[in-house]
């Protein structure tokens, strides 16, 4: 009887990966007959954020024409998971392998394993700056910039008035804290020979990068700052969520948003005017180029190991514009 | 697959470890996953290592005639060297010359190709491994490249992967221990994540506060792990008081301190970011990191090449399940969970044995907390996130009933690598993160299910045998 329920629970499983193997067709065992030059290992941030995603996809589009292929794993923002993608990719033997970071330090003591076999690592998006540790490339947006844009555009947004701002921010990714530091520098910069329309930052919550954690931390910060004028948030999902807090509280009108990424969804939200304006990355370039610096290391060519891509600003005009909304 | 291979397979198996874990339906299972996860992972397997390098070595000598002149490629890395100098010999020894030797990355092969045109030099053969084989500069070399045949075998049957399992696993199966003495007295601990968090800061702060930073000594840095230890058990003994003497269900009153954990953990990793920039700006919920190497040997630090964090999971294992078969504690254990009024009425000290219950959970998730820190060489206040949800599915696909006095330390054990295995096969068989929810879901449905059906069946079974062998009463 015993046996009977091990093979009917064991046949639900056998299933279960069946299908999970069927639903995947681009990632599975099949991965070695297709690609002649080995396996690339990708550990995203997370893949709940479309932002990721599209590296993701960028990346499997771009190796498949150089003749890799791409395992994309989720970190679900664990370093500890993310580690242990890093020990299975070097288990099953990847040629390369690709990192956001999920903790830049934290995550040392696995780059060191990889570099120890003898695997190079490289870093997308984020950056790692344990000690010790060697990154072979790295291809991120110059977030610092995308900072002081974002402040340009707030400044824009508000103004002669000025007016009390607050930042949502994601302070666990260094990414984040550039981007912080860049609005706070340009903020400064125009507050510095001005009495009055001074654009003070009352706060910086923590918005999680999440839209329901911005929902949330942007429905307190109405509470706690009733003449608020606008909203930094450090990425899109959070930008989105803050905005849904504010229409609900009846204060979309008076107060604006400047959010981060360019993705899909923000864009349409800078169309339809619900967000003022982003700093946008593009993580599909981020893609591309960090597949490319694969196959560039591998060739044994040179290649600039730490390369920024530079923000642009995205405003609602940009988006009446843009083919990729209709 | 063949099912009928699957069935003898695991049925040798279990015979085997029928006397170490009793009739364990979770045993079948695991040996199960283990032949589907080892089918999956079916691949192309590259050997660097000494036997391999002779190998190449005899395959140039074959090819090429003396005086044959090779240039040897290989990565900077321990086994590349040992594979290095196996071919060397095997040169050696034949009289073949050794034109130029490379450890190190692609572009230090073009380089070396560059140095040797420069001199005018030349070569007659490449000998490396596969990997280095399919690199640009030693494809376009324009000579035969030589390098060990590769063979097929499973990656998750690799002992690199078999280890890893384990090792990835081994701070959940140790709160699972502690989680198992909770679950068998019908309880529930939800804080064991945010308590081995706080443990893991609490001993990353005070060593690098307290016991001195990058000059800490191995005695203040274990005393730093003590410490993140017993504030762990110390949480546990609040819920357990919660529980004892204000009769606050188990389930809210670790909920309460899962917060509480978390949240202090938190504020001690801001505080300590801040200290270290020299106060102002609010700190970064980063890991707070231990400058003295020594604290990384718990986490991954080997002895005779098995991974410290496995030795302690086996450690601990050993005596929880003697605390539990061997010891008056471990009778009362389970008298508390099978009823409680029972218990209290044949002289068991029930507050005293909850209250040591929820101590030792605490202590058990500090421990894993310790070896987390110790792992990444730094406390992190994030770590631990959604921990009590997987050592709970842990115990109970260990057999053990969440309405308590039923399972066992083994079982617990087996749950913990059932789940092991599952996360482990999916992920080197590279099926997608969505996918592999959707997997754990139904595992975790399936075991309860058994769980539930399993009394059921056991009274089926005796209805039947008494039916069939008994003479009727009436």
């Amino acid at each position: 009887m015993n046996r009977a329920l091990a093979g009917t629970l064991a046949v639900v499983l056998v299933f279960a990966l069946g299908a999970c193997g069927g639903a995947d067709p681009g990632a599975g065992e099949g991965g070695e007959d297709t690609a002649a030059r080995g396996t690339i290992g990708f550990s995203a941030m997370t893949l709940k954020n479309p932002f990721f995603k599209i590296i993701a996809d960028t990346m499997t589009a771009e190796a498949e024409r150089h003749g890799f292929d791409v395992v994309v794993t989720d970190a679900e923002r664990d370093v500890n998971r993310q580690s242990q993608q890093v020990d299975n990719f070097l288990a099953s033997g990847v040629a390369a392998i690709v990192l956001n970071p999920v903790d830049r330090i934290a995550i040392g003591p696995a780059v060191r394993r990889a570099n120890e076999a003898g695997v190079p690592v490289f870093t997308s998006d984020l950056q790692a700056v344990a000690e010790g540790v060697e990154i072979a490339g790295h291809v991120g947006t110059d977030n610092y910039q995308g900072g002081l844009l974002a402040g340009e555009a707030m400044i824009e947004a508000l103004g002669e008035a000025g007016g009390q701002v607050l930042v949502l921010h994601f302070k666990q990714a260094n990414s984040c804290v550039l981007r912080v530091d860049g609005f706070r520098h340009a903020i400064g910069e125009y507050n510095r020979d001005r009495t009055e329309g001074r654009i003070e930052i009352v706060a910086e919550l923590e918005g999680g990068g999440l839209r329901d954690e911005g929902y949330r931390a942007m429905a307190d910060g109405i509470q706690a700052y009733p003449d608020l004028a606008g909203v930094f948030a450090i990425n899109d999902p959070s930008a989105l969520g803050a905005r849904t807090a504010l229409e609900q509280a009846g204060r979309a009108d008076q107060v604006k948003i400047v959010g981060f990424d360019g993705e899909l969804a923000g864009k349409q939200a800078i169309r339809d005017g619900k967000i003022y304006a982003d700093p946008i990355q593009y993580p599909d370039r981020m893609g591309v180029m960090t597949v490319r610096n694969i196959v560039s290391y591998l060739d044994g060519e040179d290649f600039e190991r730490v390369h920024l891509i530079p923000t642009a600003l995205y405003r609602q005009a940009d988006a009446e514009q843009d083919p990729a909304l209709d | 697959m063949p099912e009928g291979v699957a069935e003898s397979a695991a049925g040798r198996w279990r015979r085997r470890s029928l006397d170490l874990v009793g009739r364990n339906l979770s045993v079948v299972v695991l040996v199960l996953l283990c032949l589907i996860s080892s089918a999956a992972t079916w691949r192309e397997q590259n050997p660097v290592t000494s036997r391999s390098g002779a190998a190449v070595a005899r395959q140039v000598l074959e090819a090429c005639q003396t005086p044959c002149s090779v240039l040897v490629v290989a990565r900077d890395t321990e086994a590349d060297r040992v594979f290095v100098q196996a071919i060397e010999q095997g040169l050696d020894t034949a009289g073949a010359r050794i034109a130029g030797r490379v450890f190190g990355q692609p572009r230090d092969v073009r380089l070396e190709l560059e140095r040797i045109a420069g001199v005018g030099g030349s070569f007659d053969a490449i000998a490396t491994h596969r990997i280095a084989s399919e690199w640009g500069p030693v494809r376009t070399a324009g000579t035969p490249v030589f390098a060990p045949r590769s063979y097929h075998w499973p990656t998750f049957l690799t002992a690199r992967n078999l280890l890893n399992v384990v090792n990835q696993n081994a701070d959940i199966a140790i709160i699972a221990l502690g989680m198992t003495l909770v679950i068998l007295t019908a309880g529930i601990d939800l804080s064991v994540g945010s308590l081995l968090a706080l443990a893991g800061v609490i001993a990353a702060v005070t060593a690098q506060e307290w016991f001195g930073g990058a000059a800490a000594s191995p005695a203040g840095l274990l005393a730093a792990m003590l410490l993140g230890v017993a504030a762990a058990a110390l949480g546990g003994l609040l819920s357990g008081t919660m529980v004892t003497a204000f009769r606050v269900p188990p389930f809210v009153a670790t909920l309460g301190l899962m917060m509480l954990a978390r949240g202090l953990a938190l504020i001690l990793a801001v505080g300590h970011q801040r200290r270290l920039v020299g106060g102002g700006a609010e700190g970064t919920p980063e890991a707070v990191r231990v400058d003295a190497a020594v604290f990384a040997w718990l986490g991954n630090g080997t002895v005779f090449g098995v991974p410290n964090p496995i030795l302690l999971m086996l450690v601990l294992f050993v005596a929880a399940h003697l605390l539990m078969t061997r010891t008056m504690f471990g009778r009362y254990v389970y008298a508390v969970g099978g009823n409680v009024e029972a218990a209290r009425l044949s002289g068991v000290p029930v507050t005293a044995v909850l209250l040591a219950v929820y101590c030792l959970c605490g202590a058990f998730a500090g421990l894993a907390g310790i070896v987390d820190a110790s792992r990444f060489e730094g406390g992190r206040p994030n770590a631990g996130e959604l921990y009590e949800l997987q050592v709970i599915a842990a115990v109970v696909v260990g057999g053990a009933s969440l309405a308590g006095g039923r399972g066992r330390i083994a079982g617990t054990l087996i749950g913990a690598m059932i789940i092991a295995v599952i996360q482990n096969g999916l992920n080197i068989a590279g099926v997608a993160s969505y996918e592999q929810k959707v997997v754990f879901g139904a595992l975790i449905l399936a075991a309860v299910l058994l769980d539930r059906l399993q009394p059921k069946i056991a009274s089926r079974r005796a209805r039947m045998t008494r039916a069939s062998t008994s003479t009727p009463v009436q």
